[in-house]
């Protein structure tokens, strides 16, 4: 219906800008432009898309300020990396090894993948503690910002825990160990302690069901847990605004003509005395006393 | 930070917004240059340094170097700290309480922290434990890192047959990997044993540990051995009560 003559209003924004006023539109960008504006429409995904590319942040951010982008898109990486070595790996302690052995030696490229995701989770834990190191040392937790930190600290321990569970799912000598000792560690805990255990052993005891249950959390579980904590992450990032670094030219500027300011007011002020400035609430206006209000 | 902070805080940052930039493209640009090149960074480490293959699982032999990921390290460490030799090292410290003080403490950094100054010069105590505990996890790392010493010959006076059943025993289920004895070993996660005797604990005390570390040893993050034989445990045990007394180091 109001497909036809939404190629009217001189939309920007879209691939066929260029051409909009030269020539009609190919039929191939008519039937695309009037796509997006029926999705836009039901859903206003390109309004919102477009207020979140073009909205302002402060001019000066810092180079620093990429590595939390960095870390997104490093979890992207172990995300497509880890979907491959998955249409290859066998979760059963029969064959996990051998599933292993077969992506490291046979499968094209398998060899690449497998390093890529085992260096990509180390890189990952760098680059989100180089982040929170950022956030800590620019206050950028700081009003109103803490729940933002508070989300980020929860990702920073799924992403430990995506370590420590994927680390038992190669089944070799060492990281059976390390994961029984960790279990050990976990089951000594007070109250919950057992519990926790039992849920990751799958049982008193560690055995064959364990890695199922390691499967389950690193393939599942704490994925899920991690891309929902990045969605919120985000939420509060582009809700508040992104911080401005501290020491900022800006802020400096500021502070500089709010100072010059001062000093003119004291040189006009006879005997140096300075001018009190008007600080406190404003006297409130009163309403006249009206009749009805009785005293 | 009081109200009227918050108020300034609030002005002061709508006008950095107003005389901003838009998101698309000068934050993004760097967003997208940084991330390219960490991806290509990890693509190069695979490469260079192809992930090997390790040993394949053998739940019966434990001849192993339990290790984890490099990022736990400075908690393994912490195993090799508070490993239960005094009042003042329980073991629960490393496995319960250090770490989730540590969670804690990182969780509510912003409410604890709460003024209105973000200048890090202007922040002392912050600039301080920032660096501090950057410095302590560095160190804890590196201290974790250290490789356990090799397999060198463990030399011990006075074996009786009895006594050389234990050692080998004691070599083949890998119990080197957390323990010292005579200068061979791991320093950590387990106490060196070279005088484990003198602590006078008895052949049923060993044995019931061996069998469920937990139930002589709360918090103990030693592996059970349940699967020795009756024999095999009595000659661990044996051997074990001997260190130090018998079977002395030269
Ligand atoms: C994964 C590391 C690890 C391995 C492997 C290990 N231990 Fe331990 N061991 C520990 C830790 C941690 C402690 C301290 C907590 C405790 O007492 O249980 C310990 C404590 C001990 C103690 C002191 C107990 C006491 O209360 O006096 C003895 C004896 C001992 N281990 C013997 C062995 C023997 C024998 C083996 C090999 C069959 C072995 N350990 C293998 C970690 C390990
Ligand atoms: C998987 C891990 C994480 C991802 C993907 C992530 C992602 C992001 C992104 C994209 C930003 C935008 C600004 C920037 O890039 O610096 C950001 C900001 C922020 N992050 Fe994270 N983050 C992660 C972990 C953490 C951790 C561990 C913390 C702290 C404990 C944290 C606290 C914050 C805070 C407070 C901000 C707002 C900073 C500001 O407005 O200047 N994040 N995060």
């Amino acid at each position: 219906m109001s497909s036809s003559d939404a190629s009217g209003d001189g939309r920007t924004g879209t691939t066929a800008v260029g051409t909009t006023d030269i020539a009609p539109k190919k039929p191939g960008v008519k039937a695309g432009e009037a796509t997006v504006d029926y999705v836009d429409e039901r859903s206003g995904a390109t309004t919102g898309l477009k207020w979140y590319l073009f909205r302002n942040i402060p001019a000066e951010t810092s180079w620093f300020q990429t590595l939390g982008f960095t870390a997104m898109m490093l979890f992207g990486l172990q995300a497509i990396t880890g979907i491959v070595l998955a249409m290859y790996y066998k979760p059963d302690p029969a064959s996990a090894f051998q599933s292993i052995e077969v992506i490291t030696n046979d499968v094209t490229w398998g060899w690449l993948v497998r390093s890529m995701h085992r260096w990509g989770s180390s890189a990952m834990i760098v680059v989100v503690f180089l982040h929170m190191a950022r956030v800590f040392f620019f206050g950028a937790y700081k009003y109103p910002r803490e729940l933002t930190w508070v989300t980020g600290a929860l990702l920073l321990v799924l992403t430990m825990f995506m370590g420590l569970t994927g680390y038992l799912l190669v089944w070799d000598q060492k990281a059976y160990w390390a994961t029984v000792v960790a279990t050990n560690i976990t089951a000594s805990a007070p109250l919950v302690g057992p519990f926790v255990a039992d849920i990751l052993r799958a049982g008193p005891e560690f055995g064959p069901n364990t890695l199922s249950r390691f499967y389950s959390l690193h393939m599942l579980v704490i994925p899920l847990g991690i891309a929902t904590f990045i969605a919120i992450h985000l939420y509060f990032i582009s809700f508040l605004g992104i911080a401005e670094p501290p020491w900022s030219k800006r802020r400096f500027r500021a502070k500089r003509e709010e100072q010059e300011a001062e000093r003119e007011r004291a040189a006009r002020t006879p005997y140096g005395r300075r001018e009190v400035p008007a600080v406190g609430p404003p006297a409130p206006e009163r309403e006249p006393a009206r009749a009805e209000d009785g005293s | 930070m009081n109200r009227g902070q918050k108020e300034a805080y609030k002005r002061d940052y709508a006008q950095a917004k107003k005389e901003g930039k838009p998101f698309f493209p000068y934050a993004v640009y760097k967003d997208l240059i940084v991330a390219t090149l960490a991806i290509g960074f990890v693509i190069g480490l695979a490469v260079w340094q192809r992930i090997p293959i390790g040993e394949p699982v053998n739940p019966a032999t434990t001849d192993f170097v339990p290790r984890p990921e490099w990022y736990f390290f400075f908690l393994f460490e912490l195993l090799r700290i508070f490993k239960g030799q005094g009042a003042l090292t329980p073991v629960i410290m490393a496995t319960f309480i250090v770490p989730n003080v540590l969670l804690v403490l990182l969780l509510v950094t912003p409410f604890i922290d709460r003024g209105p100054e973000r200048r890090i010069w202007r922040r002392p105590i912050a600039l301080f434990s920032g660096i501090a505990v950057v410095f302590l996890l560095a160190y804890l790392t590196h201290l974790g890192s250290e490789a356990p010493a090799g397999t060198e010959e463990v030399q011990l006076e006075n074996l009786d047959p009895q006594g050389q059943a234990g050692l080998d025993l004691f070599l083949a289920n890998g119990c080197l990997a957390c323990h010292t004895v005579a200068g061979v070993g791991a320093p950590g996660p387990g106490p060196g044993l070279t005088d484990e005797g003198e602590r006078g604990r008895g052949i049923e005390y060993q044995i019931e540990h061996l069998r469920d570390p937990q139930s002589t040893t709360p918090g103990s993050s030693m592996p059970a051995f349940a699967s020795l034989t009756d024999q095999e445990l009595e000659d661990l045990a044996v051997f074990l009560e001997g260190l130090g007394t018998k079977y002395t180091a030269p």
